[in-house]
């Protein structure tokens, strides 16, 4: 079972003089189990594509399978709902989509929609407010709009997770959250990962994508222009930098103690396996001197 | 659906009508209703009809953005055409138990309904060729003879720009809630009329909260750039009459003037 994208291209406002092509001939396969991270610069076509995974959108040509249904037949309408709930979608800045009186039945709101007793919804929302470090006595009779942006964010992203979707695609949830609730997140995705689900996720940070995603791709301009492992991808950074992306922070530094003459090994994210190889470059060098 | 609202869309070009000052716009438009209500029999209305698609092909824009103003409205246009044909009194063509097509009906029907369509048509031409900025400034000029009478033409002018500028703004903001709840499993396509009222509810919330905070926020912005209200305020672009403004204006004096003769045929 997968996610599948077949030769799919995307045009906004199709045959208007603005009409601009999101995504051209874009071909993935996304496996059950994996954790998948999404980068590209800005207005490279990365919400377009994810909109694509749960069949908000429907592409201009080619096709997109899910689990093997085919979005775009006919038949598919039956099970649009089937799929949605499949494919959980946290979108960029979700906060927009908080509507309810109290926290709780906001969470609530999605597994209401998949037709689940009121105990079990309320499961539900105590799970996906733990998992966000959310204080469910405190919280839960609050009203979303009176907490802090941040809160929000966690509040609306606890509204998909509530969900249980097999496959979890996040457009840039950690924006705008502190560097400890992104830590936090970021675990927490982790762990879900761990369990067993599929994980997609766009993000900017590529110290982020470095330390949690198994396999990656790099959009510009409405394409796929790298995929493989962040070992592979960081390992070439020129192609990076000419379209306007970075390595993370780690590589950069490995990268730079390599061009002044030190002997290390460009292709690690971990910040104590970088520690240990710069000390041992740096204790051969010596030992090489001294000899 | 949501991307076929065409009003106040514009279409940039060079036409002669995008190069008119818009208080010549405005003003033809008004003119144009009016003859298009003066007219009152076939010779008069098909001169109309000549006149209309001739302003259409002047003005370059491309023909489907008409029929997409049409398409919106279509239903308003069936409504009236059915009206009218089956309510207006007179000489009985066909009878059906309380239902009777009048020959006046037909002919009130065909007016009515041509009427409708040419006047959402060439009012789209005005917002078609003319910048929303551009409109308010020449409604703003237009109405300051009035301000002497207490009509608040700057501040008229300025809540207009506003919201014309918030229709894209709005709209984009819908489709992406609607998208957002639908991930939810929130079902905005089917059910009975009661369950989609109630399914708007998580669209709506968010909607008119982002709206007001917006405004909120503008209203901010603006203070903070020392906007007060129109009193002493230049333009970096003054509008200015030009020869062409001259050539439409005579133009449209003789359709008004033409559209009185065809009554007295
Ligand atoms: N609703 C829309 N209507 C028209 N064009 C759009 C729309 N949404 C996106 N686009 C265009 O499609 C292209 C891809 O946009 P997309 O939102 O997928 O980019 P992105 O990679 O997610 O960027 P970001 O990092 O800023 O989120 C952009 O050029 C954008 O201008
Ligand atoms: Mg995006």
């Amino acid at each position: 079972m997968s996610l599948e994208m077949k030769h799919v291209f995307y045009t906004y406002q199709e045959g208007s003089p603005t009409e601009s092509h999101a995504l051209q001939d874009i071909c993935l396969n996304i496996n059950e189990g994996e954790f998948l991270g999404i980068v590209g610069h800005t207005g490279s076509g990365k919400s377009t594509l994810i909109q694509h995974l749960n069949g908000l959108l429907k592409p201009t040509k080619g096709e997109v399978l899910i689990d093997g249904i085919n979005i775009n037949q006919k038949e598919a309408k039956a099970k649009r709902k089937e799929v949605r709930l499949k494919v959980g979608l946290v979108f960029q800045y979700p906060e927009y989509q908080l509507f309810e009186e109290t926290v709780e039945q906001d969470i609530g709101f999605g597994p209401r929609n998949l037709g689940l007793s009121d105990t079990e919804v309320q499961e539900r929302v105590k799970e996906a407010m733990a998992l966000l470090k959310l204080d469910y006595k405190t919280l839960r009779k609050q009203s979303p709009f009176d907490l802090s942006g941040g809160q929000k964010r966690k509040v609306a992203i606890a509204g998909v997770l509530a969900m249980k979707p097999k496959y979890l695609v996040l457009d840039e949830p950690t924006a705008g959250l502190d560097p400890r609730g992104r830590e936090e997140f970021l675990e927490q995705l982790a762990v879900l990962h761990r369990q067993g689900m599929t994980i997609i996720m766009v993000s900017h940070s590529m110290d982020d994508m470095a330390k949690y995603a198994q396999r990656m791709i790099v959009m510009d301009h409405g394409q796929i222009q790298l995929q493989g492992t962040p070992q592979d991808i960081f390992s070439q950074p020129e192609q990076l930098q000419q379209i306007g992306l970075d390595v993370p922070s780690l590589s950069r530094l490995l990268l730079r103690l390599k061009q002044r003459g030190l002997d290390v090994r460009t292709d690690l994210f971990d910040i104590e396996a970088v520690k240990t190889e710069i000390l041992r470059a740096m204790a051969a060098r010596e030992g090489k001197l001294t000899c | 659906m949501l991307k076929d609202i065409t009003i106040g869309q514009y279409l940039s070009g060079d036409s002669f009508l995008h190069k008119l000052d818009p208080r010549t716009k405005i003003i033809a438009v008004i003119l144009y209703m009016v003859s298009l209500f003066i007219v009152n029999n076939f010779w008069g209305l098909g001169a109309m009809l000549v006149l209309s698609l001739a302003v259409v092909l002047i003005s370059r824009i491309p023909l489907r953005f008409f029929f997409r103003g049409i398409k919106a409205i279509v239903f308003i246009v069936l409504l009236t055409v059915a009206l009218q044909m089956f309510m207006t009194p007179g000489e009985p063509l066909w009878e059906l138990g309380i239902l009777k097509i009048t020959k006046e009906g037909i002919r009130q029907a065909v007016f009515m309904g041509t009427r409708l369509i040419l006047l959402v048509s060439v009012t789209s031409i005005l917002t078609l060729t003319t910048t929303p900025i551009s409109l308010t400034d020449g409604i703003e000029t237009l109405l300051k003879p009035f301000q002497k009478i207490g009509v608040p033409a700057h501040e008229l002018a300025m809540m207009m720009t506003i919201a014309l500028r918030f229709i894209p703004t709005l709209i984009e903001e819908t489709d992406k809630i609607m998208k957002a709840q639908s991930a939810r499993g929130a079902d905005f396509e089917s059910g009975n009329l009661m369950e989609r009222a109630k399914a708007m509810i998580p669209l709506l919330v968010p909607l008119f909260l982002n709206a007001i905070k917006r405004a909120d926020e503008l209203a901010l912005a603006m203070e903070a750039r020392c906007y007060h209200g129109g009193d002493g305020r230049t333009r970096l672009k003054a509008l200015q009459y030009g020869r062409r403004d001259a050539v439409a204006g005579v133009f449209c004096l003789c359709m008004a003037a033409g559209a009185f003769l065809t009554r007295l045929l």
